[in-house]
This record gives structure tokens, sequence and C-alpha cells, in this order.
């Protein structure tokens, strides 16, 4: 089992993390002068791999559109949970089919179907073909179920009391999804903001066809991909080193944030 | 001795669930251990059974120790709290399991898995599955799955504890009858007093991991040998600084009992009628009484009266069956 | 705003939103593929290198699935009956492979098992060529498809409890038996669940078996990559659709038994990311 994980994973990401920092074990020989190692460790050239103006506005612009499309996930997840689980009408069952679609279609079919629908010869006459509004429309549409399934749950174990008693106490229907309903709602949305922007962050699919090749629309992966088909493995080992790092980052933070606000929830 | 436990012990991190604890029990018996949740019966059940490793002692069944003997090699039927039904086999199949194992021919399968279900009452449900019985079914198939393999004990956690009040007391007289019939020797775990009173003929007291304990269900109700057993097994009310049930008091006339007092308050159960007493000492203990003694007194609050306690001897009917009326 | 104006406008966003997102783009999809007559789309889709594509697929998928399974039904029944130091460890490192970037992925199999990596060297000794060959992609595919079995498989398992293990132990049962007649009955809809994941997931996966694969038409190329391959090298853009179809229509599939499941077993969650 360990030795399986190892193997696909965890050695793979070592050897990763070990180039992209130029750390290295240099040893005298075999024998017992094996023992007299040194481990080298070369900042150097990660710092100029990942201080590249390509490579910083890369990371850039996948932080930015990542940060704006888990928000507006948090905002649209809501709304859907909201509709399906509060809402009743016809046809409501193929909302609920559509929402796992992004999941299970492969990213390139997505890149795909959004390019021939907003491309350049677009049907609809909009062009997202190369800009970011594209980029975004694909990110948007991978994430879709993040946000949803993890406030879905949640909204529908409260059990409407809270709400009936903000209501009787005068407070109107905003006020009472506000002050009430929200609260509740906050662990689970910043849980799949968390999960929405680290996919996002990380996607490279969906994107990869609508992006085209302009610098002003190439995101992280896509920018480390690119130093691979230059065969420059130590900046790509670089700069996915950042990249797992800030990742890293901001999943810790979103646990620890949500964490914090479901302990001051418990009663 | 049928089982013999020598200063078993079990330990979770820090806390000693089962504390060495030694006792025989006889072959053929039907013994209950009782005890609060928490008290260390359950686990002792399995330190048995060999669901759980023992951190110290002995387990002897029939003169075998087990101790290191994996629960597939003990020959005991186990019965779990929620029953462990096999969800996905029918019932004769779940009865079979057993008996499939130890790789009987079929046809000896087939006749012993239909005695089974006659045993229990369950021929109508043989193909049925487990989702598809009432509790009582489900506890009565489980017994069968057990006792098909012909155990040396017959171990059963919680039987009752999942089942509504009415199916309850019925299982119990059956298990009772079962035993009586087929007298193979059986531990079952419970809290509640009632239930080990009335379908043990031996019972366990533990508390905190220790036997406070042991003894037939009259013996302990009448001479229990700790405060804690004392209350366990019923109410207790205290007169004259002494530990006492409160049906064990009487209430008469004024200047006729050993101290006299006026009446504090009544409570009044229907069938029976609680009434606690202020008396010259300060002390106010409770006496139960029967619908008749208190009709016959007449009682009001602040009437005078005075107390003893009952003598034992001139009671005729059994302690044990009073305190199984008088939990209900 | 009245009550009832607020739930219609709230209906009208949510329905245009996901029309505009979801809806509109997989029924444009079939309106692509098909739109030039079913015979256009069966010759699409039987060309040598699509059936070339197809093919290196589903092998992928015939070793990828299987090993994953098996490792996940393991790693669940450690996970789930018995307590280790480092269990949450274990949990945590199944999760890397969905939470890091595909890309990332592949780069790090490649300076791992390539020529350029820690054991290229040795593996090469050996003759053993693991990247820019089709084992690289099995490897990179089982790497992203890891942890799904496990993650329908444990919750099932903590549910189920122990107990019919323990009494099919004390009525003689040994392990395999246990394993065979007792928990993999119980657990059954919860490897299909997670089969049925690892089964989209493999076949939809691109980033990490593009930067494996090296990408020579025809030899290693997956079905994702001949689709990009299509649309993007060589200007096909009705092969690319077909291919598109194909695999869209392989997960829609696989959403229906994923919800005839949850339907089934109420454990099963809707646990994607």
């Amino acid at each position: 089992m360990a030795s399986y994980l190892s193997i696909i994973v965890l050695l793979p990401i070592a050897a990763l993390v070990a180039r992209g920092l130029s750390i290295g074990v240099a040893t005298h020989g075999w024998g017992a002068a094996f023992w007299h190692w040194r481990v080298h460790v070369d900042l150097g050239a990660f710092w100029s791999a990942v201080t590249q103006p390509a490579a910083i506005s890369a990371i850039r612009l996948s932080l930015w559109l990542s940060l704006c499309v888990a928000a507006i996930n948090a905002v649209m997840g809501v709304a859907i949970a909201w509709v399906l689980v509060r809402d009743r009408f016809f046809g409501k069952w193929a909302i609920e089919a559509l929402i796992d679609l992004p999941f299970a279609l492969p990213t390139i079919v997505v890149g795909v179907v959004l390019l021939s629908l907003y491309g350049m010869a677009s049907p609809l006459g909009i062009n997202l073909f190369e800009t970011w509004m594209g980029l975004m429309v694909a990110l948007l549409f991978v994430t879709l179920p993040f946000s949803v399934r993890a406030v879905q749950p949640v909204l529908a174990s409260l059990d409407g009391e809270a709400e009936a008693a903000a209501t009787s106490l005068g407070a109107g229907g905003l006020r009472t999804f506000v002050s009430v309903v929200l609260p509740s709602l906050w662990p689970a949305v910043l849980g799949g903001f968390g999960l929405a922007f680290a996919r996002a962050v990380g996607e490279f699919g969906s994107i990869s066809l609508i992006a085209g090749g302009l610098g002003r629309t190439t995101t992280a992966s896509a920018y480390i991909y690119s130093l691979t088909q230059g065969f420059l493995w130590t900046s790509a080992a670089a700069v996915s080193t950042a990249l797992l790092l800030v990742s890293l980052v901001i999943l810790v933070f979103s646990n620890v944030l949500a964490r914090r606000v479901q302990r001051r929830l418990a009663p | 001795m049928s089982i013999s436990l020598s200063h078993l012990t079990k330990r979770y991190g820090p806390h000693t669930v089962v504390d060495d604890v030694s006792v025989e029990i006889a072959s053929g018996s039907l013994t209950a251990v009782l005890g609060p949740s928490g008290s260390g019966k359950s686990t002792l059940l399995k330190l048995i059974g060999g669901l759980e490793t023992l951190d110290g002692g002995r387990v002897v069944i029939e003169g075998d120790d087990v101790t290191h003997v994996d629960p597939r090699h003990r020959d005991i039927g186990f019965c779990f709290q929620h029953y462990a039904p096999f969800r996905h086999m029918t019932v004769a199949k779940n009865v079979a399991f057993g008996l499939k194992v130890r790789k009987r021919p079929k046809d000896e399968i087939k006749r012993k898995v239909d005695d089974l279900l006659e045993l229990v009452k369950l021929e109508h449900k043989a193909e049925s599955y487990p989702a598809q019985l009432s509790g009582g079914e489900r506890q009565r198939m489980a017994l069968a799955r057990a006792l098909a393999i012909q155990p040396r004990v017959l171990l059963l956690d919680e039987p009752f504890g999942a089942l509504d009040a009415m199916v309850r007391t019925e299982l119990r007289h059956w298990v009772k009858e079962l035993h009586r019939e087929i007298r193979v020797t059986t531990i079952l775990v419970t809290h509640d007093q009632d239930e080990a009173m009335e379908v043990a003929d031996q019972l366990l007291i533990m508390h905190k991991g220790r036997i406070e304990q042991t003894g037939s269900p009259t013996d302990l109700y009448q001479r229990p040998s700790t405060p804690f057993v004392h209350e366990f097994l019923g109410p207790t009310t205290v007169f004259k600084g002494e530990v006492v049930r409160p049906h064990d008091l009487a209430l008469l006339a004024p200047g006729h009992g050993v101290i006299d007092g006026t009446v504090a308050s009544i409570t009044d159960l229907g069938f029976e009628v609680q009434v606690t007493v202020l008396l010259s000492d300060g002390s106010t203990p409770w006496v139960q009484l029967s619908r008749n003694e208190f009709d016959r007194l007449r009682l009001q609050v602040e009437s005078p009266v005075s107390m003893r306690e009952r003598d034992r001897r001139l009671e005729t009917g059994s302690a044990l069956t009073r305190a199984t009326q008088l939990r209900r | 705003m009245s009550h009832s104006t607020r739930r219609w406008l709230l209906r009208v966003v949510v329905i245009a939103y996901l029309g505009a997102l979801v809806g509109l783009p997989v029924v444009f999809l079939f309106g692509k593929a098909l739109g030039h007559g079913l015979s256009a789309f069966v010759t699409q889709v039987t060309q040598p290198s699509a059936v070339a594509a197809l093919k290196l697929s589903a092998e992928v998928a015939l070793i990828a699935v299987p090993l994953n399974t098996l490792v996940g039904i393991g790693a669940a029944l450690l996970l789930a009956r018995r307590s280790f130091v480092g269990n949450r460890a274990l949990t945590t490192a199944f999760d890397v492979p969905v939470a890091v970037s595909p890309i990332i992925i592949g780069i790090a199999l490649v300076l791992a098992y390539s020529r350029i990596g820690w054991f290229g060297g040795w593996l090469s000794a050996n003759g053993i060529r693991i990247l820019f060959s089709p084992a690289g992609i099995v490897l990179a595919t089982m790497a992203v498809s890891l942890p799904y079995v496990l993650r329908s498989v444990l919750p099932v398992l903590v549910e189920v409890g122990r107990e019919q293990e323990q009494a099919a132990r004390t009525l003689g049962a040994g392990g395999l038996r246990i394993f065979w007649q007792v928990t993999l009955p119980a657990i059954r809809w919860g490897v299909l669940y997670g089969v049925t994941l690892t089964i989209a997931r493999t076949l939809g996966e691109f980033g990490a078996v593009l930067v494996v694969s090296g990408n020579i038409s025809g030899r290693t190329q997956t079905l994702p990559i001949y689709i990009y391959d299509s649309w993007d090298q060589s200007y096909n853009t009705l092969g690319a659709f077909a291919g598109a179809l194909v695999l869209a229509t392989i997960s829609i599939v696989a959403l229906v038994i994923l919800s005839a499941l949850r339907s089934r077993e109420r454990r099963l969650h809707v646990d994607f990311t």
C-alpha cells in the first residue's frame, strides 16, 4: 500500500521538489566515504525561475482568476443550492443532473465544447478566445459542483425553525437569510471556496484550448507545460514547487478558517 | 465449572475498563452481567469471546485455556447488541453460515437450519432478508445463527436493548424458556435490573470495571454486600442512618412504631403510593405503600404517624417478585 | 420586492446561469458532432488514429482501474479496521493527486522515472522505459485516479461497522472467507461507485498524460490527447467533436450509474474533487 502510494505519488513529488529547489546530495564516493555526504540547496535557480516576468505574470493570472472564480462560485453555489433545496418547479431534476456533469466531463471535452460555442466561430457571436473571460468561463464550468455540493446538504439539514422564529420576530426575508441562514452556511461556503480555488489554480485541460498562445492568457499550469515543451525541466519544477506551496497555503488556510467558524457556531 | 475467568484486565489508554476480574460460571447456568453503562460489562463479554485482546488474565472454557485462541476456534455463540445480521444473505443462509464454514454435508446443513428456524419460530421467514424482519425476529435469527455451531457458551450482548417494551418482555420469557430447553451455558450483558433478575439464575454486578457481587437474584436483592449493589438493584432511602428499601418500612398509628413524625408529602402513583415522612430526628425517609395499605391508613399531609422496619420473616411473598413489580 | 418575485428571480438567474455555462455547451456538442449526419460521425470515430486512441485509452483503463481498486479497498480496510500511527497522513497522501495540478503530477513522474529523473538511470540500465511510452501513461493515469475507490469505500466501511465481520469470526470463518462473503458484499455499492468514478477519471485524464506521453500521433495518444491534437494541431474539428462526444457519452452514462448507486446506498456522497 505505502509502497504503491510512494511509487506513483510521493516519490515523484519529492523528485519534483528536489529538482525545483535544486536539492542535491554529494558524496565522496561509496563505502566509508559515503557517510561524508553533503546536501546542497541552490535556491538561486529556484528564485530566478520563479521571478521570470513570464512566470510572475502567469502565477499572478492564475491566482487572480482562481480567486474570482472561487468567489463567483461561492455566491452562485449558495443560489443554486437554495433553488435545489427550497424551490420546487417542473424540470428541477434537470438542474440537479447538470450540476455533476462538469465533474464527469473530461477537461479537454470541456475545452472543445466551450471553444466551439464561445470561440472565434461562435454561433452566438461571443468570442472569448484568448481572453481572460474565456478562461474564467472554463474555470467556472469545471468548479461548478464544489460550492453547490458543499452547501446543499447543510442547507437541507436546516429545519427552518430558526428562520420561522426570525420571521415571527418581524425580520424580512433578506434579513432572515443574512442573519439566520448564512451564518450556518459559512463553513460549507468556505470549504467549497477552498476546493474550487485549488482546482482552478491547477486546472489545465479545459483552458488549454481557449487560452490560445498569448502571454496575457497563459496561466501557471500552461506556463509550466510550455517550459516542459522547451525541455526546461528545472524551471518547470521550480515553478511547480512554487505553485504547490501556494495551493498548500490556501488549502490549509481555508480549512483552518472553516474549522474556526464551525467551532464558533457549534452549540 | 464451564467458564473460569482469572484476573482479566483490559485497558484503553489510561482507562482500565476491566480491572482484575476473576469469576467462575457454572455449566448450564444463565448468568446476567449487570451494571451501569461504562461499567465494563460489554468489554468483559468481548474478552470472553476473544473479540478484544486481553491485557492480562486467563480465560478457560470447559477446561480448555482459550486465552490465546482466535475467536473462530473458541466455539462460542456471540449475539451482538444490534444482531450483526449478514444483510445480503437470507435468514436461512445466515443460520447456515457457521455450518458451511465447518464444511458439513449439504443435507445435514439443511436439516439443522430447518430445526433451528423452527426452534426460534422463524420457519416462515427462511427466505426473507434481515431487512424484512422485525427487531425481535432479527434477534431470534441471530440466536439461531449462534446456536447452529453448537457452541459451548452463548454470549448475548444487551440482547433486548434495541427492542420496544412489548417485544422485550415477550422475548425475555422466550429466552428463559429456550435456555431451559437447551441448557447451554449462557452469559448475557444488560444494564436493566428487571431484565437481569427475571431472566438469569446468576447475577454478576459490575461497577467501574470490577465485580461488586455475584449470586442469585434473591440473594443479591436481599443481601447486597455493597452500597452500590444496594442502590443499583432497587430504590433506597435512609432510616435511622441505615440504607433500606422503601417498601421495607412500615407506617403505623403514632406511638406504635420506633420513631414518630408527620407526613411531609404524598406522591400517588395509583397502584402504589410514596409517602415522605418528617421524623422527630429531623430525617425524611420515604415509604412505599400498596394502595390498600395507604387507603387503610387514611393519611394526609401533616398526619401524625410512627415508623418502623417491617419484619422480613413475617413477609410471605418473595422480595424479588415485589421488586420486579415495583419497578414496572 | 415580494417573496414570490424574489423566488422567481432567483429561479430564473440560476436556470440562465446553468443553461449558459453547462446546458447549452453540452447540447451544442451533440449538435456539432452529429450535425453532419451519423455516417460522418462513424467515419470520424473509425479512423485508424481515432481507433488507436480509443484502444489505448481502454487498455490504460484496464490496467489502472483494477490496480487502483485493489489498492483503494486495501487502504480503506486498513484505515477503517486498524488503528495505527499516521493514518491521517495516509488519508492526506491519497488525496495529493487530485489536489495538485495534473501538469505537476506529470512533471513529477518525469523527474522521478524518465532518463533525466531520479531512477531513470537504473530503469534504463534494466531496459525499462516508462516515460514517453504506454507504461508512463498508465502510471500518470493511476496517479490522478488514485483516491476515488478509497473515498467511496471508506465511509461505507465505517458505517457498516465490524460486527458482521466479528460475528463471522465467532462462527469460525477465516480472514479470506470473511472478506469475500461478508465484507465485500456489504461494501459492494461503495466499491462500484468508486470504480465508476475511477473509470470516468481514467478515460478523461489529459494534463498528466500529455506531459508524460510525448504525443506521437497514433502511438501514445489516448482519446483526450487525440481530441486535443485533432483540434489544435491538425484542425480536424469534426474529429475532435466526434471524440469528445464519445467521451461525453461515457461520462453521462457514468453519472447515471453514480446517481443510481447513491439512491441505493445513502452513505455515498457526491464527493468530487
